[in-house]
């Protein structure tokens, strides 16, 4: 019997300023293996379809289980986590190329460091550290649990800023993810003490106001997180908290 | 040494930039722009539609509803500030909006990335009619405001040519589309619909008056096309007895009766 094949197309790049170039690879096919554990493969046995001898893909991934968001890339032309996608349900020759609105390092791997900026500049925590016991915290009841859990979720993975058309180096837009995550931090009855701040700092350049309504973020999370009721709620109370600062005066 | 080798690497990206926590403008500028979209821009846009509807009466019945909207007290200022200066501003800032956007509808072909796009077309469709269409049915040709008579004849004049019958229809669509698209856009980035199946509702809501407004407005169209009403006197005598807007409508009929 002949041995099923899959067919990848990497595209490649050295450094952020050397040119990009595509190579294919031909791996033998195994049950349940996806995009992370191809490239494995390939790194086991670093050698194009050709037969050309080359180095392995440079590429971010950690926990293989869609849960330490780092290895977001392009798949077949979207944006989603390698270690999820399976061979099976993909089109082949499958094409991987690396996020596009962000600065490239090597290969698949880029620089997200400007979610994990974003999320600082909105106080995106909450606030207990300090020189002595605090105690237990306020109570929070299971309807809130609840409401908060799914936004708790994000794994910082950026695949809903690299979906975006507003998250782009014209608007700086601050994308889905740290828009939610402000959400999340004040619905928290501690985190909330940072709220005005939070909401204040949405209203700056490249904040919430920036956003198109695409609604791709929402179709892109692999976490499923109500990115687009996120926004809508966060922008009313970013609106209401301009109109109040505004008043007062 | 050290320059040289870096000015020969400009193409590196930068990447986009975090958030300018509190910085700025822009918020101030898009929330305006927002909200100058719903009022006056669409408030007036519903004005024009039931105001173009009188058109099926015929020109009398429409040359006495353009007397009455320019009867309207300090009616050059309210034209100016409730409709010119904010359809310029709009119009403006929104080409802006889509300059600064990226459109990925070929990676990612969803139904709220393709009315995203048609929002973008839709504007520039509609702000580049409105604009020759100011021009040339407010500032060129008959002065409307001081023959509101010979309005139904100059806009039949207009619509002769079959080209600008076509231009009226196409704009009258993008004009209801971007509008009905944009009360729902309010609504979501407002906070006013946040939750999934409050947005589903309320897209039903804006399609259906979408669809209606764009009906009225084609209907009107019509109006002046259609054989009804062909070859219109260029001024239709009005009442000469002009009650103020504000006085009882008996009065205003006696009028009409006594001009007969």
């Amino acid at each position: 019997m002949a041995t099923r094949t899959v067919t990848f197309e990497i595209k490649r790049q050295a450094g952020p300023d050397a040119p990009a170039v595509w190579e294919s690879f031909e791996l033998e096919w195994r049950p349940g293996m996806n995009v992370v554990s191809a490239m494995m493969e390939i790194a086991a046995n670093p050698v194009t379809a050709d037969g050309k001898p080359t180095t392995p893909i440079v590429y971010d991934s950690n926990c293989l289980e869609e849960i330490c968001g780092s290895c977001a890339m392009k798949i077949n032309g979207r944006a989603r986590m390698a270690c999820s996608a399976l061979v099976d349900n993909l089109e082949q020759p499958i094409r991987v190329e690396p996020l596009t609105k962000f600065p490239l390092v090597r290969d698949l791997q880029v620089d997200r460091s400007v979610l994990f900026e974003n999320l600082m500049r909105v106080k995106a925590w909450v606030p207990v550290d300090g020189t002595y016991d605090l105690g237990s915290g306020p109570r929070v009841y299971p309807q809130e649990q609840e409401a908060n859990y799914p936004l708790s979720n994000c794994i910082s993975c950026t695949c809903c800023m690299e979906v975006c058309p507003q998250f782009n180096e014209a608007t700086d837009f601050v994308g889905a993810a740290t828009i939610a995550q402000v959400k999340l931090f004040n619905n928290h009855p501690t985190g909330k003490v940072f709220k005005e701040d939070r909401l204040r700092a949405l209203a700056g350049d490249g904040g919430i106001q920036e956003c198109g309504y695409a609604q791709n973020c929402v179709e892109a999370c692999p976490k499923q997180i109500p990115l687009t009721n996120a926004i809508s709620d966060v922008g009313r109370d970013v609106l209401t908290q301009k109109v109040k600062d505004w008043l007062r005066g | 040494m050290a320059t040289v080798q870096s000015s020969a690497v400009p193409t590196v990206r930068r990447g986009v930039e975090p958030l300018r926590a509190g910085q700025g403008t822009s918020f101030i500028w898009h929330k305006l722009h927002s909200l100058l979209g719903i009022v006056p821009i669409g408030a007036f846009l519903l004005e024009h539609l039931l105001s173009n509807f009188e058109a099926l009466k015929g020109p009398v019945a429409y040359g006495e509803q353009v007397r009455f909207l320019n009867s309207l007290p300090l009616v050059r200022v309210l034209e100016w500030v409730f409709i010119f200066l904010p359809i310029l501003y709009h119009g403006i800032y929104g080409v802006y909006i889509w300059l600064r956007g990226k459109s990925n509808i070929v990676y990612y072909p969803w139904a709220g990335n393709w009315m995203y796009l048609s929002q973008r077309y839709t504007g520039i469709v509609a702000f580049a009619y409105i604009i020759q269409h100011v021009l040339r049915q407010r500032f060129m040709g008959i002065m409307l405001p001081e023959h509101p008579g010979a309005a139904f004849w100059k806009v039949q004049h207009e619509l002769a040519n079959p080209w600008m019958v076509a231009v009226y229809v196409i704009a009258m669509i993008c004009v209801c589309w971007h509008f009905a698209y944009g009360v729902w856009l309010f609504a979501a980035k407002w906070g006013i619909t946040p939750g999934e199946v409050a947005r589903r509702r309320f897209a039903y809501v804006c399609a259906v008056l979408g669809v209606l407004l764009a009906a009225m407005g084609i209907a009107s169209i019509w109006a002046f096309t259609g054989p009804k009403y062909q070859n219109a006197p260029a001024d239709v005598r009005l009442s000469t007895l002009v009650a103020p807007a504000h006085s009882g409508a008996a009065f205003h009929s006696i009028g009409s009766q006594l001009m007969i």
